[in-house]
């Protein structure tokens, strides 16, 4: 065998990997209206508010009118009711309700005849340590991130759900976290979001505000699998309704959760 | 099974009784120039033939007297001798390779005759010589996505190399590397399969009357079998393309006696992004690698030993914070032993294992997710040309399992992040099966058997009881090396064929399958943490029935096959994620995230091909249904399958223009995919949501797509070849929808609007390919 020294060359061509995106018109069948529901009970005052909606096609416009002329209600375990006024088409508030750690909750909901349910226990407040906003490599990109540092008590089944305003604009990602793998410890939640939306990135100077709610588990699963399955991304796992705790068919939630809120301006 | 033995047996004693004195001609067939074994090289002694084994070597018995013996083989020169025959003789067949530059081109068969005698059923068979010019993604030659142009066999996506058969999912697909297990066949997230196309001699696809040898899987064995290596010479080749550069080298270790085979292939996109402006890509990773290799030696005439190895990686990170890598290692020893002209024995010890981790350096939450499933595998297998009317494999199968499920570790003293361990899973699989094929007739061909399988799970662990909505009832502990359960199956494996005339031929066959590990994915393209999870108290193994009917037709002296096959197939135990599963649940009740249901295909297969001459190729088309019903999924109705695709048509084609040039092209067209598009939306946390209601009740857009290729032979010689290929894939552009997605406008935040995703509009590569 003659060994030869060869030297080797590539051609390259244009790499076209770009990918396209257009709008495309997809003809979807019409379905039959379903209610949804919104029901939310906190450990302040104010904070207990349901929202009734509906169901639309697909090719309507995206405001919801509320329904009203319900009959919305919320029983503790001890039997005290409290009705529900409606405010506003759609939205059915209590000043004075709150809930206290421990008790459990029933939401009543009936709309021309159909009967909604649902129960959730309030959770252990959790309280939030410290938010801080950081600068995080991600993606090879370094973008300003909000942490948030709390102490998770020992024994599973502690859920979080946040929710980060940027100048008083609501993020638009869900952002919960159970303690399945850190149980038990001081825990610090980066709010990822998505860096090519440069309109939600922070930024020097920018007011970040921080609600931390801590949630049921049910309630966890609810956001996990709405977030799954129901953003209309065809990316991830198969498209399905989110695991809902209301009983009678309706779409929606009912969660009782403590509220926290942090503000800080970003340096 | 003892009785169906013993009735066997008797069959063949009382028949041997019949036949008048034989002798036994044996040997193995091997390439002159490189010394490696033929696999399916056709032998015929007179009137009767046979095809040489996996390892090169044939029997045939035929009564004494004068016969013409003749060796052939796809791209070889035919080997013809008389022989006189009176006692058992060894031959050994070398046969010359066909000299490519002839003055006026004269191409034969680029593959051989189906068999029509055979009874075997869904089989195809591809040589790394047929896959050269089809047209490839990045010009990166692939098996996997050669096999996906076959009727019945379907592309997973868009430049994937995962595949369905026959209404199949992809995990039920058995795809062995040198007789090793690969849990993970792609790359790249399946833009790329792990199968180097340099390294491999021959592959041969069942997508039905899976012989008797196989089983473990419900759909296909995808059977690959890598080089020996050249051991008369010395051998280096290799290719640079847009995205990879291979490197193989081989070469005797004693002449005739021992040879060793090193095969390497690295991508590079990774170095251009690194020399990319933009950050976010340059701090990028991404590349794979495999390597292959094989060393083998002959001990004597009677015995030789194979040792072949394939290692691959693929690692993706992206900056510091994320990090994914994962990988598939294998490692066969092989050990074939001739024990007379009429029986033939392998031995082979195999390891098997598929790993990935993920590492997250981010804050305070800083950890690494590892999960690993180890195979050790003992298989005896023995080949017993009893007569010229049959020729029986007997042999068993012992393989034990290690998966572990997932494993959680913090990277750093002040994560937030809890040690977790999933507990490892054990268990262990046993087969033993046998089959006879029986020339019953001149023109009656029967393959009759059984494979019984046992699978054991095997201590230590938790089980678990599960009620309706998927939480644990009741939880028992058993000890190390216990047996918890062991689920026995015998799978029958029948086949008939029935030659009409000289041309033309009817088949039918039966089988069973039967899977015992699964891999659980819900996402809509392969990835590489799916989880493969082994059949518990509660997950039962899945089993396959599938019957198929057939009809051969060879035309104008077999220049042209026509093939019509068709088939029902019934799926039992069926997994899915239940809605809202979390995959990467901390909890070794993986079940309680599970649902089982039911699944059915059926379809009719055509296919019509040109085998000889200036151009070559083949038209086939599917038609098709694979439905699925899962007691928790769609109110518990039968609903389409994502692969269900009604049509399927694929025109492969190549023609020789000149001694230099070849041109190529595919045409590929399908139904899209079943899908699950919105039936109504919602608000919700102040966004738009969307409802769904039935399952996979729409399709995608239909997909069409052009590829072009030409290879271009630079030069010829006897110690130097180059050549250069070029292709480009998608040549007319069509935007095939990748994914159609929804959500608000842009434009209009107050309409919701769908968005199609589409890749590779043009996509043109060349590669440089070299031998000296």
């Amino acid at each position: 065998m003659y060994m030869r020294l060869i030297i080797l060359f590539s051609l390259i061509i244009s790499l076209s990997l770009s990918s396209c995106e257009k709008v495309i018109d997809v003809s979807l069948k019409d379905s039959e209206k379903q209610y949804v529901i919104e029901g939310v009970v906190t450990d302040i005052e104010g904070g207990c508010v349901v929202r009734l909606s509906r169901t639309k096609n697909f090719d309507e416009n995206n405001i919801f009118e509320g329904i009203g002329n319900a009959v919305v209600s919320v029983t503790d375990d001890a039997g005290n009711t409290t009705v529900l006024p409606e405010t506003t088409t759609g939205v059915y508030r209590s000043e004075t309700l709150t809930a206290t750690t421990g008790k459990k909750y029933t939401l009543q909901v009936s709309i021309n005849g159909q009967t909604f349910s649902a129960s959730s226990a309030m959770p252990v407040k959790v309280e939030m340590d410290s938010l801080y906003v950081k600068e995080e490599s991600f993606f090879g990109e370094t973008v300003k991130l909000a942490n948030v540092q709390y102490n998770d008590p020992a024994g599973k089944g502690n859920s979080y759900r946040f929710i980060q305003y940027v100048n008083g604009i609501k993020e638009k990602s869900i952002f919960i976290r159970d303690d399945d793998y850190s149980d038990g410890n001081i825990s610090t939640i980066t709010l990822f979001t998505a860096p090519d939306e440069d309109e939600d990135e922070i930024k020097s100077g920018d007011r970040v505000t921080v609600d931390m709610q801590c949630i049921t588990p049910a309630v966890f699963k609810y956001w996990f699998s709405l977030d799954q399955g129901a953003s209309g991304d065809n990316n991830s796992a198969s498209p399905a309704n989110p695991v809902t705790n209301i009983e009678g068919g309706a779409l929606g939630y009912f969660s009782v959760h403590t509220v926290e809120s942090k503000t800080v301006v970003v340096p | 099974m003892n009785k169906l033995l013993l009735v066997v047996l008797a069959l063949l004693t009382c028949m041997q009784g019949y036949s008048q004195e034989k002798f036994t001609i044996s040997g193995t067939v091997r390439v002159q120039r490189t010394g490696e074994t033929i696999i399916g090289a056709s032998i015929k002694a007179g009137d009767a033939g046979t095809f040489s084994n996996d390892y090169g070597f044939y029997s045939i018995s035929v009564p004494a007297g004068k016969y013409t013996f003749q060796v052939s083989a796809v791209g070889m020169l035919i080997h013809t001798q008389s022989i006189e025959l009176g006692k058992d003789i060894t031959l050994n067949i070398a046969l010359e390779e066909e000299p490519k530059m002839l003055d006026n081109i004269t191409i034969t068969a680029t593959s051989k005759n189906r068999s029509l005698s055979s009874p075997q059923m869904g089989i195809e068979r591809l040589t790394t010589k047929e896959i050269r010019n089809i047209p490839v993604l990045f010009g990166e030659r692939d098996v996997l996505k050669t096999v996906q142009l076959l009727p019945g066999i379907k592309a997973a996506g868009e430049g994937n190399s995962g595949f369905f058969v026959r209404g199949g999912a992809a995990d039920q697909n058995l795809i062995l590397l040198d007789e090793a297990t690969v849990y993970n066949a792609s790359h790249l997230l399946g833009f790329f399969s792990t199968f180097n196309s340099d390294a491999i001699k021959d592959v041969t696809v069942y997508k039905g009357g899976m012989p008797a040898q196989y089983g473990g899987r419900l759909s296909s064995v995808l059977d690959i079998k890598m080089n020996d290596g050249n051991n008369q010479d010395y051998n280096v080749s290799g290719g640079i393309g847009l995205i990879s550069a291979k490197l193989n080298v081989e070469g005797p270790i004693q002449k005739d006696k021992s040879s060793f085979l090193i095969t390497g292939r690295r991508t590079y996109a990774d170095m251009f992004l690194k020399l990319s402006n933009d950050s976010s890509l340059r701090n990028n990773t991404l590349y794979f690698y495999d390597l292959n290799a094989k060393l083998n030696y002959n001990i004597g005439d009677k015995d030789r030993l194979y040792l072949s190895g394939y290692f691959g990686k693929d690692v993706l990170a992206a900056g510091q914070t994320f990090g994914l890598d994962w990988g598939n290692a294998t490692g066969t020893l092989r050990w074939n032993h001739i024990f007379s002209s009429k029986l033939f024995s392998n031995t082979s010890f195999i390891f098997s294992n598929y790993n990935y981790n993920i590492s997250i350096r981010s804050g305070a939450n800083e950890f690494d997710i590892f999960s690993q499933i180890r195979d050790l595998n003992l298989k005896q297998e023995f080949q017993w040309y009893i007569n010229s009317k049959n020729n029986i494999r007997f042999g068993f199968n012992s393989v034990h399992h290690t998966i572990r499920p997932g494993e959680v570790r913090p990277s750093s003293s002040g994560s937030s992040i809890n040690l977790s361990l999933l507990q490892k899973r054990y268990s262990w699989e046993n087969a033993l099966y046998f089959t006879n094929t029986w020339k019953a007739t001149d023109k009656i061909n029967l393959t009759y058997g059984l494979r019984l399988t046992s699978f054991s799970i095997l201590g230590e662990g938790d089980f678990y009881t599960i009620d309706k909505e998927g939480s644990v009832t009741d939880t028992l502990s058993y000890a190390k090396g216990v047996f918890i359960k062991t689920y026995i199956n015998p799978e029958p494996r029948v086949a008939a064929s029935y030659q009409l005339n000289e041309t033309s031929a009817v088949k039918a066959s039966y089988v069973r399958n039967v899977q015992n590990l699964h891999l659980i994915s819900n996402s809509t393209t392969s990835s590489p943490t799916d989880k493969w999870v082994a059949s518990t108290n509660i997950i039962k193994p899945e089993v396959s029935d599938l019957f198929a009917v057939g009809y051969y037709k060879n035309l104008v002296d077999n220049n042209y096959e026509l093939t019509l096959e068709t088939y029902y197939k019934t799926m039992q135990n069926r997994i899915d994620y239940r809605d809202g599963a979390n995959v990467f649940i901390n909890s070794d009740a993986i079940e309680t995230q599970l649902l089982f249901g039911k699944g059915r295909a059926y379809g009719i297969e055509l296919q019509f091909k040109r085998k000889a001459g200036k151009l070559t190729g083949w038209l086939s088309y599917t038609l098709s249904k694979t439905e699925k019903r899962i007691n928790g999924i769609n109110n518990n109705k039968w609903y389409n399958a994502r692969q269900d695709r009604t049509h399927d048509v694929a025109l492969v084609v190549s023609y020789q223009l000149s001694k230099k040039w070849t041109v190529s092209a595919n045409w590929i067209y399908y139904t899209g995919n079943a899908v699950t598009f919105p039936a109504g939306k919602y608000h919700v946390n102040d966004q738009t949501y969307f409802y769904y209601t039935n399952r996979n009740g729409y399709r995608m857009p239909s997909y069409h797509r052009l590829d072009l290729g030409a290879t271009w032979i630079l030069k010829q010689r006897k110690r130097f070849s180059s050549e250069l290929s070029f292709s480009l894939y998608n040549a007319y552009g069509r935007e095939n929808a990748y994914t159609i997605s929804f959500r608000e406008s842009e434009d209009n935040p107050g309409k919701t609007e769908a968005v199609q995703l589409a890749l590779f509009k043009y996509m043109p590569s060349v590669s440089y390919n070299f031998k000296f």
